[in-house]
């Protein structure tokens, strides 16, 4: 038999190309999600060993509050402690830290994704994973080198002296010029090296504190080994890493905070397209198989049996999914680049190097390429099984048109089910996220299963106007499109399942941005905001808020920071601020004591996180800070909107006892009385632009920056998804094309009594438009509620997320484009069915 | 009026290759039932051709189709040989069919994608066996077709490509071939051509016949005559000749 599908395969290649593709670019945006992440992987692997390179040991304070947050500081003086060690070549202190530099425009270099860093300029060689390229190392304070990369993005060059923002601003001039190790910059990272005098003054601010200690092993002498060794020497709090070890912390901090979790959002969305792209190949080959049923027939009845037939179709199946999975692979690359550049657009510079394929992401490609042809074709294959050898001998029936009794009471019960645990997850109390899970995922089934039950009424319905505008194409319209409900279903299906996920997602956007505006709107009482934007660069020095306070048009300017500390052992972000001030500017909803008490030794709480821990005004709360020690503070004050400050506020005066870099991330200002905004606004921009330039924006702007976050995750979200709707608009091409050759006599006779070619084009355009709107109208319906549903579940089980937005507007634009969607996908089969000579139409078998 | 058996058909009596037994066939149910065949018993002798004939709606195609195991008869049975249809599953009907039928349909007998070699060599590939040359070149042979073998069925008349089904139904030596209005989508030279084909495989190969035709001058062409008409025989014509049978229709209606 295989003789016989390969024959067949060859002669429809077309048909199933079509098929295919929906294969390829499913399983290209899987492989491209594959291969950009182990080239991701490697790429970071690469450069933290890079960054490591010749440094054998590090010594280093235990105390680490977040992985991606500076350790504590170690005492300057452990270096002679270290050198005497056996072993120990050479021990060099390090400072490092983050540090903004200022590029020739005034605005601050990179910030976006990889971190700006300042530190010592380590002098020896070997220990050092930059090399000077240009220029000489840093010998006196106020002298600089920094990496060509960022020297050439910030318009800079060697000699020139630009400010460093420590976040306090430090002139520098650049004496020298770095590369990490060949190349030109470290993956977009920023670095500017200071003496040690100087970066232990600017970056940390410790008279006698360093960073690190780097240590180079006496030849003959492990890594391992001298780690050990060094361990025995020092004090408690302090430790020895070998440089692997350390290297192998990066990357696995790296995955856990970054890598893992994009990796995972892509898979998802492969994982949709995927979805949609089995819908896709169900459909073609159902009518592909409906096609053949007299051929399928004549077979049965000179000898071929049933196992024999389903063997027809899937090896039918198996060869497509083959050969799309591989030419999918070959595309996944393309896709990884594609991909990195779209990440690059967002903003989020990511290392690439050259593609790294494992044998993993090929073998992945390829077995998901053939499970999922292979899972959509097994019921089209078992149909072809039913068919009777006599079907043979009568006029070809093409199709089993009307959906079964069976379907409908399994489709309603299942949606009850879906429709009932939805609802009841998301008005209950606490919202269970499972729960609704599940209820999702039932009603997304039931309407898939459904589908065809209402596809007839619903056609019927949505091509009324068509019919009624269109006259005869219209009318041809809406009946083709109402003629084969399993068809018009399946064909809709996929739109349906990509569009619903569109829905979701959008509602779920203008929720939360609808939710975002409301909180700002109740609690930020401030005319001004002054702010790195939304997603937050290296913020700036505290000084901004006080010389901010001495203007004369400034009533109140008061700093917001964050930082991180410990608490119950658990690692919490915090906010730091002058409560007193803040409350002044700030509506934060106190419910029992007062922010103008919360001074030294004092924090305050949001209610939430204190009745989850059981504290009143009163308590004390054990805070252990970077630096290692722990204070005993008492709650002052207990809030209810936590929306800006987080679950705790900490003052000032205590945060800068422990703190490495206190940094603000926004300034609250308040303009003085009788004073114009505007003139207001310039006057802080003007101190603003000597602290790095800050954004300054009055409420509105304030509000559109944070929301804009929000905007350009769901833009990235909606490119995602963008080929999962390509995949299902495939589809209806697709079918469309089918049906067009499987009416050819109609067409034909449609044409011999005088339908005009337009007509024609236009019947089968408007079929494709009354489709598409099927599909959408169900994403829409699908997804508002869905999305309704999240929005209510997480909002109860969060706290967080106000209230449910309908974005009318953009659903409307959905429905529309799905729409035009539709009218682009009828290009080609229109076409081709206005072009049919209409004898050979009439003849044709 | 029932013709007498001649004498030769007596002889060969002694062995039937298929024979319906009081088989009767309902289509539906209720007050929609339709009655296609009513206790029908007939038998088609080995190394014969016969006709079945009868006006539209007389059962005849019901009665090939249940005899060849496409369909199967709601009370009575069919033999074919001596294997009762009636007990097979659709796997051992399927064998059956491959290994002991051969089949001519009036339109789409062929594989559009294989050549004519192709779709005779079918059943023997769907059996997972090879074709023996000699009886394919027999085949061949006998149905003029050595020219055409390399020729896909769009390449070919509708003369050829049905002589190509005929030659695929012949080339396992079936125990009997049935052939559904075989010369229906033929102009008449080709519709002769392949009724001589026909009746040269019975006289030269040794082949079974049975043709369902409403056609009175191809049904002249066989050994005998069965008529139906509303689900029941209602003759039989042992020496049949285009006139004989044009009285008997007329008489009947059809």
């Amino acid at each position: 038999m295989l003789f016989l599908t390969l024959r067949e395969m060859r002669a429809h290649a077309r048909r199933l190309a079509g098929t295919s593709l929906a294969v390829v670019l499913g399983v290209a945006f899987l492989t491209g999600t594959l291969v950009l992440g182990s080239t991701l992987r490697r790429n970071f692997d690469d450069l933290f060993a890079g960054a490591v390179a010749g440094q054998d040991v590090v010594v280093r304070s235990e105390t680490l509050m977040e992985m991606d947050s500076p350790r504590g500081l170690i005492d300057l003086s452990l270096v002679e402690r270290v050198e005497a060690v056996d072993g120990v070549a050479h021990a060099e202190p390090e400072v490092s830290g983050l540090g903004q530099l200022l590029g020739a425009d005034g605005e601050p270099i990179g910030g976006m994704g990889p971190p700006q860093l300042a530190g010592s300029w380590t002098e020896d060689p070997e220990l050092n994973p930059y090399r000077l390229a240009e220029g000489r190392a840093p010998e006196r304070s106020g002298e600089a080198v920094v990496d060509r990369n960022t020297l050439e993005r910030g318009d800079l060059a060697l000699g020139d002296t630009t400010t460093l923002l420590t976040p306090e601003p430090f002139e520098v001039t650049i004496v020298g010029v770095a590369t990490f190790g060949d190349e030109d910059g470290m993956a977009g990272v920023t670095y500017t090296g200071l003496t040690l005098e100087d970066a232990m003054a600017q970056v940390t601010g410790s008279p006698d504190g360093v960073s690190s200690i780097a240590v180079r092993a006496e030849e003959g002498v492990s890594p391992e080994e001298l780690a050990e060794r060094l361990d025995a020497a020092l004090p408690d709090g302090v430790e020895a890493v070998t440089g692997e070890a350390l290297a192998d912390e990066q990357m696995d901090e790296i995955a856990d905070t970054f890598l893992d979790m994009m990796l995972a959002m892509l898979t998802t969305f492969a994982g949709i397209a995927l979805l949609v792209a089995t819908f896709s190949i169900y459909n073609t080959f159902s009518i592909l198989v409906a096609q053949r049923t007299r051929q399928v027939a004549l077979l049965r009845a000179i000898g071929a049996g049933r196992g024999q037939v389903l063997r027809t179709v899937v090896i039918e199946a198996l060869v497509v999914g083959l050969v799309a999975a591989a030419v999918g692979l070959v595309g996944g690359l393309g896709v990884a680049a594609l991909l990195t550049a779209l990440f690059d657009l967002a903003g989020f510079a990511l290392p690439t190097g050259g593609m790294v394929v494992t044998a993993s992401t090929v073998v992945a490609g390829l077995v998901v390429g053939v499970v999922t042809t292979l899972v959509a074709a097994a019921a089209p294959a078992v149909r072809a099984t039913r068919v009777a050898p006599l079907a043979a001998l009568r006029d070809a029936e093409v199709e089993r048109t009307s959906p079964s009794r069976a379907r409908a009471v399994v489709g309603g019960a299942v949606l009850a089910a879906g429709v009932g645990l939805t609802l009841a997850a998301a008005t209950s109390e606490g919202g269970n996220v499972a729960v609704a899970g599940l209820g999702a995922v039932l009603t997304v089934v039931s309407a898939v299963v459904l589908g065809p039950v209402v596809a007839r009424r619903a056609v019927a319905v949505l091509g009324a106007p068509v019919a009624r505008l269109r006259g005869v194409p219209g009318g041809l319209a809406r009946e083709n499109a109402m003629r084969n409900p399993r068809r018009t279903a399946a064909t809709a299906s996929a739109l349906m399942v990509g569009v619903a996920v569109v829905t979701l997602f959008t509602v779920f956007a203008s929720s939360l941005e609808a939710s975002l505006e409301d909180t700002l709107d109740r609690s930020l009482a401030s005319d001004l905001v002054v702010n790195d934007g939304a997603w937050g660069g290296g913020g700036f020095s505290p000084g901004l808020a006080d010389e901010l306070a001495t203007l004369d048009e400034v009533e109140v300017a008061t700093g917001l920071g964050t930082g991180e500390v410990r608490i119950d052992d658990d690692v919490k972000s915090v906010s730091v601020a002058e409560p007193a001030e803040l409350a002044r500017v700030a509506d934060l909803g106190v419910t029992a004591g007062s922010l103008t008490d919360v001074g030294d030794g004092r924090i305050a709480v949001a209610e939430d996180t204190a009745s989850s821990h059981g504290w009143a005004v009163g308590d004390t709360v054990e805070v252990t800070f970077v630096d290692g020690r722990t204070e005993e503070l008492a709650v002052a004050a207990t809030y209810e909107v936590d929306d800006l400050t987080g679950g705790y506020l900490l003052p000032r005066s205590v945060w800068e006892r422990h703190a490495l870099q206190p940094t603000d991330r926004m300034v609250l200002v308040d303009v003085a009385d009788g004073v114009d905004l505007d003139e207001a606004e310039a006057a802080v921009t003007e101190v603003a632009d000597r602290f790095g330039g800050p954004n300054v924006e009055d409420r509105e702007e304030f509000t559109a920056t944070m929301t804009a976050g929000v905007d350009m995750m769901i833009g990235v979200v909606y490119a995602l998804l963008a080929l999962a709707v390509v995949i299902a608009l495939m589809g209806i091409a697709n079918t469309l094309s089918l049906a067009v050759h499987e009416r050819v006599r109609e067409l034909g006779l449609l044409r011999a009594v005088g339908t005009t070619r337009a007509q024609v084009r236009s019947a089968v355009r408007w079929e494709s438009v009354v489709l598409a709107v099927f599909g959408a109208a169900g994403g829409v319906a699908l997804g508002v509620f869905l999305g309704w549903a999240l929005v209510e579940t997480v909002s109860a089980a969060t706290g967080n997320l106000g209230s449910f937005a309908l974005p009318t507007g953009t659903l409307a634009v959905v429905l529309v484009a799905g729409a035009l969607a539709g009218a682009l996908a009828s290009v080609r089969p229109a076409r081709r069915a206005a072009r049919l000579d209409v004898l050979t139409a009439i003849a044709s078998p | 009026m029932t013709t007498t058996p001649t004498a030769t058909s007596t002889d060969v009596r002694t062995r039937l290759a298929a024979q319906a037994v009081e088989a009767t066939k309902v289509y539906g149910s209720g007050p929609t039932a339709v009655m296609a065949l009513d206790a029908v018993t007939v038998g088609f002798e080995a190394g014969r051709f016969t006709a079945i004939m009868g006006p539209s709606g007389s059962g005849k195609s019901t009665l090939m189709h249940c005899v060849a195991g496409l369909d199967t008869v709601t009370e009575g049975r069919v033999l074919l040989g001596d294997v009762d249809l009636g007990t097979l599953s659709d796997r051992d009907l399927t064998l059956l069919r491959r290994d002991r039928v051969g089949f001519v349909f009036q339109a789409f007998n062929l594989v559009p994608t294989l050549t004519a070699e192709e779709n005779i060599t079918l059943p023997d590939r769907l059996a997972g066996r090879r074709t023996d040359p000699d009886r394919l070149a027999e085949v061949v042979e006998t149905m003029g077709l050595g020219d055409r073998l390399a020729h896909r069925p769009s390449e070919l008349s509708g003369g050829q490509q049905q002589r190509v089904a005929v030659a695929r139904a012949l080339v396992r030596r079936p125990d009997i071939v049935f052939a559904d209005e075989p010369t229906g989508n033929l102009d008449s030279r080709a519709g002769a051509e392949i009724l001589q084909l026909l009746r040269r495989a019975v006289d030269e190969l040794g082949q079974t016949v049975v043709m369902v035709t409403h056609d009175p001058r191809a049904a002249a062409v066989a050994d005998s005559v069965v008529f139906l008409a509303d689900g029941r025989i209602v003759g039989r014509d042992d020496d049949p000749t285009t006139a004989s049978i044009l009285e008997r229709t007329s008489s009947l209606g059809g």
